[in-house]
Order: C-alpha cells, then sequence, then structure tokens
C-alpha cells in the first residue's frame, strides 16, 4: 500500500532524515515513536509531499510520489492527514470542515458533500455538533472532526501526527476510542504518538525512531517485554511516567476478550 | 452661504464618487498585490514589496502630479522630436439636471478626474495590501497545510481557506483605513478637480467667509467619516465568527 | 535658470532649497504633537471619564479632518489667531499648528494602544513592591510604553514628512515646492521632478521605518514585551 524508501530530508545544515524505509500494508496499522526532534513529524510531511524528501522514493499503491509527472493534489486526496493542533478551518463550521475536502479536493456536489460528510461526523460521534465552528468546541471534539474530514475521503492510508498531544488528559480517551473504532474497520493508518496503550491494542508493527535514524522495529509485546536498544529502554521508562495513566481510559479488544 | 448648496452639492458627490472608485480599485489591486507579495515566487514578490515600500513611502501629492504630468512630459519629448504627441484633450463625461431651479452639472469623467481616480486607487492599494498582508500571515501556515493535505492545490487552499479567514480577520484594520480614505481624496484640487475642497475655495473667493466656508467642509469630512466607520463597524459585528 | 537642468542639479536644488523647510516642518509638526499625543493619551487612559472623553473626541476630530482644510483653516481661516506672530510668518505658524494637531490625535493613539500592551502583570508587580501608582507609572510602564510605541512612531514620522508637502499651497518653500520651482520652464521635466522629488521623500522615510519599525518589532518580540 504505501512504501517509503530511504528517504532523506535535510533543513538547512540539519539532516533531520536519514535513510528512512519501511513499509506499510493495507489494513494495517504503523505507530512510529521516538523523542522530540527525532523527525516524526518530518517523516510524515514527506510521506504527503508537504514537505518532499531531498532524496528517495515514496510509493502509494505502486506508484512514486517524486516523479515530477505526478499530480500532488490528486495524491494528497488519497493520503488522510490528521494534524497535531487540529489545524481545523477556523472560519468554517463543523460540517463544511469535513465536506470542503470532498468539494474542492475531489470535485463532489455540495449535498451529495454535505450528506457524506454528515455520516463520516457520525463515525466520529460529532453528527450532533455539525453546526458548530471550531471554537465552539472542545479540544478533544475538535480532533475528532479533524478525523472525520481525513476520513470523508475515503482516504487509501491515514497519516496522524501525535494527534492527542495537544489535548487535556480527560479529552484523551475519546479521540483514542474514535482512532481505535476507525482502526478497527480496517482502515491503513500511520500514527505518531506516544499512546502505548493505544500501540499496543492496534499495532501491528512500532518503529523507534530517533535522531532521524530508525532505532528499532518490531511488535508491541517486543517493545514492552524485550527491547534491544538502551535508548528504547530508556525512553520506554520516560513514556510509562508521562503517559503510563491513560490506558484505563481505553476499552482495549483484549479487555473484550478477542485477544 | 447656504444659499451655495448648488456648490457644495456637487462637490460632495466628486467626494464621493472619487472616494468610491479609489476604495474598490485599491480593493482588488492591493488584494491581487497581497497575494503575490505573500504567496508568488521570489521576483514578483519583491517587485509587490517594492510597489508597495515605494508608495507608502513618498508623499500622496507627489504620486498624483506625477502622474497627472507624465503625458505632458511624454508629450513634450515627442514634439521635441517631432512625433505625433498623446491627445491631453479637454474631454469630459458629466451629467447635468435641474435641481430646484437651479442648473447643476456634475463631471463625472474627464483627464483629471481619470488622472485622480487612478493615483488614489494606486495609493490606497499599497496601503490596503498592507493590512491584507498582515491578516494572511495571521491565519498562518498550518491552515494552507491542511488544506493541501486534503488534496486541494496551492491555489484552491488560497481562495477556500486562508482568503476567507483573511477577510474576516482584516475587517477592523481594512475598517479604519476604508473610514478615513474620504479624506485624502481632497488632494485632487491640486490638479483641479472640482471637488469639495475646490468648490469651497470657490465659496471662499465670491463670500470671502474663510472661517465658516472651511470649518463647514470640515464638519462634512467630519460626519462622513464617522457614519462610514459606524456602518462598517455594524457590518465587522453582524458577519462575525466565533474564535475568529 | 534658462538652462535645461539635468538630473543632478534638479536633485541638488531641490535637496538644498527644500529640505531646511520640510525637516522643520516635520521637527516641530512630531515634537509638539509627540507632547499633545502623550498628554492625550494619559488621559484617556487615567483620566477617567471626562477627561477620556474629551481626549478621545479630540481624536477623532482632528483625524477625521482632512490635513489641507486644517491647513488653510488655521493658515487662512482664523485671522486673529496668531496676532501676536509677524504677519509674514503667519501662515508658516499655521501649517505648524496644523500637523502639530493632527499628529497629535494619531500620537495619542501610539501611546495610548502602547500603555494598554504593557502586561498587567508589570503594574501589579510594582504595586507589590511598594511603589505608588504614579510610581509605577513613571518607572515601569512609561519606559516599557515608550519602547513599545517606536514602530508606530516611526510610522508617524513618515507620515509627517510627507504631510509636510502640503504646506507648499501656502508659499512655504519645502522639498514639494522646490520641485515644482526648479523645472517649471521645462514641461518635458515635470514628471520627472516629480519622480525625483518623491525619491527623495523615500530615501527620508523609507530606512526609518525600515530600521526601526520592523527591527524594532523583532526585538521588542525578543525581550518579551508587549502582547502578554
Ligand atoms: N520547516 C522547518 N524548518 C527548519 N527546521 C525544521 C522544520 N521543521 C522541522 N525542523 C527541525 O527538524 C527537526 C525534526 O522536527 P520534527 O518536527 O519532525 O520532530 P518531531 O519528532 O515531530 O518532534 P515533536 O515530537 O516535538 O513533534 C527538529 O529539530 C526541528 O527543529
Ligand atoms: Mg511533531
Amino acid at each position: 500500500m504505501l512504501r517509503i524508501a530511504d528517504v532523506w530530508k535535510s533543513y538547512g545544515n540539519l539532516q533531520v532524515l536519514k535513510k528512512i524505509s519501511f513499509e506499510v500494508a493495507e489494513r494495517e496499522v504503523k505507530v512510529i515513536f521516538g523523542p522530540s526532534g527525532s523527525g516524526k513529524s518530518t517523516l510524515l510531511r514527506c510521506i504527503n509531499m508537504l514537505s518532499p524528501p531531498d532524496k528517495g522514493k515514496v510509493y502509494l499503491c505502486g506508484q512514486n510520489l517524486m516523479a515530477p509527472e505526478i499530480n500532488l493534489n490528486e495524491m494528497r486526496a488519497r493520503i488522510g492527514m490528521v494534524f497535531q493542533h487540529f489545524n481545523l478551518f477556523v472560519h468554517l463550521k463543523a460540517i463544511d470542515n469535513v465536506s470542503i475536502g470532498l468539494r474542492r479536493g475531489k470535485g463532489l456536489p455540495k449535498e451529495e458533500a454535505r450528506a457524506k460528510a454528515l455520516k463520516t461526523l457520525a463515525r466520529v460521534k460529532m453528527e450532533d455538533w455539525a453546526d458548530h465552528y471550531p471554537a465552539q468546541l472542545s479540544g478533544g471534539q475538535q480532533q475528532r472532526v479533524g478525523i472525520a474530514r481525513a476520513l470523508s475521503m475515503d482516504p487509501d492510508v491515514i497519516l496522524f501526527d501525535e494527534p492527542t498531544s495537544a489535548l487535556d488528559p480527560e479529552l484523551i480517551g475519546e479521540v483514542l476510542q474514535v482512532m481505535l473504532d476507525i482502526a478497527k474497520t480496517g482502515t491503513t493508518m500511520v500514527v505518531v504518538t506516544h499512546e502505548m496503550g493505544f500501540a499496543n491494542a492496534v499495532a501491528s508493527e512500532m518503529i523507534f525512531l530517533d535522531r532521524g535514524i530508525i532505532v528499532e522495529c518490531g511488535t508491541p509485546q517486543h517493545f514492552f517485554t524485550s527491547p534491544k536498544s538502551e535508548r528504547v529502554k530508556r525512553f520506554l521508562k520516560q513514556i510509562d511516567i508521562l503517559y503510563g495513566r491513560h490506558e484505563e481510559l481505553l476499552k482495549l479488544p483484549n479487555e473484550e476478550g478477542s485477544k | 452661504m447656504l444659499d451655495y448648496w448648488d456648490h457644495i452639492l456637487p462637490g460632495f458627490v466628486i467626494t464621493m464618487w472619487l472616494y468610491i472608485w479609489a476604495l474598490v480599485m485599491g480593493f482588488f489591486l492591493g488584494l491581487l498585490l497581497s497575494i503575490i507579495r505573500q504567496y508568488g515566487g521570489w521576483v514578483i514578490s519583491r517587485i509587490a514589496t517594492g510597489y508597495i515600500e515605494l508608495v507608502r513611502g513618498t508623499p500622496l501629492l507627489a504620486q498624483l502630479f506625477l502622474i497627472y504630468f507624465l503625458p505632458f512630459s511624454i508629450n513634450a519629448i515627442l514634439e521635441a522630436q517631432g512625433l505625433p504627441f498623446i491627445p491631453i484633450g479637454r474631454w469630459s463625461f458629466h451629467i447635468s439636471s435641474e435641481i430646484l431651479g437651479r442648473r447643476i452639472t456634475i463631471v463625472l469623467l474627464d483627464q483629471q478626474t481619470l488622472v485622480g481616480i487612478i493615483t488614489l486607487g494606486l495609493n490606497s492599494a499599497a496601503y490596503q495590501a498592507e493590512y491584507f498582508r498582515g491578516a494572511m500571515s495571521s491565519v498562518g501556515t498550518r491552515q494552507l497545510l491542511a488544506a493541501q493535505s486534503l488534496g486541494m492545490s496551492r491555489l484552491a487552499g488560497i481562495r477556500h481557506i486562508v482568503l476567507p479567514q483573511a477577510l474576516r480577520r482584516v475587517i477592523p484594520a481594512w475598517s479604519n483605513e476604508a473610514s478615513y480614505l474620504p479624506k485624502y481624496t481632497v488632494v485632487v484640487f491640486y490638479i483641479g478637480v472640482v471637488e469639495l475642497f475646490a468648490q469651497a475655495h470657490y465659496i471662499v473667493t465670491q463670500l470671502f467667509l474663510t472661517l465658516i466656508t472651511y470649518s463647514l467642509i470640515a464638519l462634512i469630512f467630519l460626519s462622513l467619516i464617522t457614519i462610514i466607520s459606524k456602518a462598517l463597524d455594524s457590518i465587522h459585528k453582524r458577519t462575525s465568527i466565533p474564535g475568529l | 535658470m534658462s538652462d535645461i537642468p539635468d538630473l543632478p542639479t534638479i536633485f541638488f536644488y531641490i535637496l538644498r532649497t527644500g529640505l531646511p523647510a520640510t525637516l522643520l516642518l516635520t521637527a516641530q509638526g512630531l515634537l509638539w504633537g509627540f507632547v499633545l499625543g502623550l498628554s492625550l493619551a494619559l488621559m484617556r487612559v487615567y483620566g477617567g471619564k471626562v477627561l477620556g472623553w474629551i481626549a478621545s473626541g479630540y481624536e477623532k476630530v482632528f483625524r477625521g479632518i482632512p490635513l489641507v482644510v486644517l491647513i488653510v483653516l488655521f493658515a487662512f481661516g482664523i485671522p486673529g489667531l496668531f496676532w501676536f506672530i509677524d504677519p509674514i510668518e503667519r501662515p508658516l505658524t499655521g501649517v505648524f499648528l496644523a500637523l502639530a494637531l493632527r499628529s497629535g490625535a494619531y500620537q495619542s493613539q501610539i501611546f495610548r494602544g502602547a500603555i494598554l500592551s504593557v502586561n498587567p502583570g508589570q503594574m501589579k508587580a510594582a504595586r507589590a513592591l511598594g511603589m505608588s501608582r504614579f510610581q509605577a507609572f513613571r518607572h515601569i510602564i512609561f519606559p516599557q510604553a515608550l519602547r513599545l510605541s517606536v514602530p508606530s512612531w516611526s510610522n508617524e514620522y513618515a507620515v509627517v514628512i510627507k504631510d509636510s508637502s502640503f504646506a507648499y499651497e501656502i508659499g512655504i518653500i519645502e522639498m514639494m515646492k522646490a520641485a515644482y520651482r526648479v523645472t517649471s520652464n521645462f514641461p518635458e521635466l515635470w514628471a520627472l521632478s516629480m519622480g525625483v522629488v518623491a525619491i527623495l521623500y523615500f530615501i527620508f522615510t523609507y530606512p526609518v521605518t525600515r530600521l526601526f519599525g520592523e527591527r524594532q518589532t523583532k526585538k521588542l518580540k525578543e525581550l518579551g514585551m508587549g502582547g502578554g
């Protein structure tokens, strides 16, 4: 579905990404984590070409996004993105935030886009807030609209950039729950997050990124039971202290006995 | 004094006429300039910046005379070379009607008025562009990134996401510029456009009531500006969006 | 001058004959405008209801009247206004007054904005140290407000120097009038000399607004002043 091959990216003298390669299969959830400044956001922006890599290749369904003849706008319409700070369009109501991508990105007629947007809002349990402006919503609600905005485009893959890290602790649960539901429907996702409960529940593979290098990857079990690198161990300990408390907010599948 | 209403009225109409042209021309040109400056490539963005800074850094009066004299200067040069020159004719479009037994003629467009409109429009564009640019950069790049992540082109993002927000944000500052613009139209009096201030001059030569006449003109401008700014204010309140 | 003046001649003629008056008008307008503007701003911020109302009324009036109208009003409109001054200098005084009164209205806005954008925590902290309200203003708020107002103030300088060009109307030989004169017999040079005088004004405004406007704004941000 998505293949990143040998991607390099620098800002000025700062080499932010060094030889990043990995692959995301269809219906897979990939979690990327690592310390601040390690290049996670940059990596996501390289994937949808909001800031194209200096070197390397990004394939979506076999098409190389770096190829000059590719229509990037069309390709971006097929890659959803959820932002850390929501980035909702503040002049548009929730419903219009969701439908504008359908109209301007995909060229759907107004009514059709609206109907679809409403359906998508229902998936994130925001249909009752359709006529509110972003400023009238809580952070958690805004992020759910942000997720609906990405989801409504029926993208091949959705990129999440720390979708809960700007939220108050009591609002994180509702957003993770929505993401969990989406993951269970078989959506392909690349998620940058430090919510280890979420990762444990749905990630098929986790990638630890540090200073622009993939230090280690493996299943959640691997990371939580026997991480190899010293850096990973240290980082996971810090994460435990900071984030450990959110795990109980999630209705994890293994609690329901599905695992 | 009041018997000269048939001078004050057409003067006022001309002032408003110039004002509206300058405002509208300045708006569209200013918007264009600010978009170019903010999102254009290196070269054209520099050109837009240069234009804006030049206009803002020089007196309106100098700009007015420059544009007004330009055809004369070119003609003088052409004439010296024995070439045919630009006709600076005594052409004019005017409307004329009988009101309360007085014949009132209003010259809507002639050489001078055209120069006045062009100068005021070009000048106001530079000032308005700065307000627009400020509002655009306050919208932030994140909104444009979000738009692009949905598959909108850069242009579509600017048009559907950045501009609507910027235009709402700019209203308070822009209203300020818009309401004070009428008073800058006075300069065209120097090239012989017969607007309110020129009419006042004429009345003074007839009546020698200097203080009263100019005070009346001052009062008219003051009321006009107050009314415009109150009106724009109430429009702003009515169109406001939570969080913007 | 009967020879056709060349570009340097025009340039230096305008500079030599016009600049002194232009700078004098600008300096006077700015200086008196400063005194007036600061007083008005204080009236608006700390003066209570009546004084604040008077000050804001003043601002509205003098911002709403075109400068040219103010100039003719003070230079010709009010005959007994400058009875104590030599008649020849009366128009000049009228222009000074018009520039200063108008600039005062604008500077009042600048200073008021600056005072209000000093972080309110600063006043509280000063009072907590035992300073009186006046002391707190004098030693803490005012110095910050002054610095915060530099960018807008440099802009106001540009406005006044450009506005001083209207003095040409009443026969003061400043740069605009000089530009008008130098080529009056040569129509082919009219536009050129207007271009030259425009550039001259630009030379006197742009570096100042650039330096004090943008640089200072950056510096203030680094210091974390204002806004918060
Ligand atoms: N547009 C840019 N220009 C210059 N440097 C940048 C830019 N974007 C990111 N960087 C730098 O690249 C490095 C990686 O940034 P990035 O945002 O990808 O890190 P991150 O892993 O997402 O961190 P965080 O957890 O804080 O979000 C940082 O050192 C950052 O300063
Ligand atoms: Mg990041």
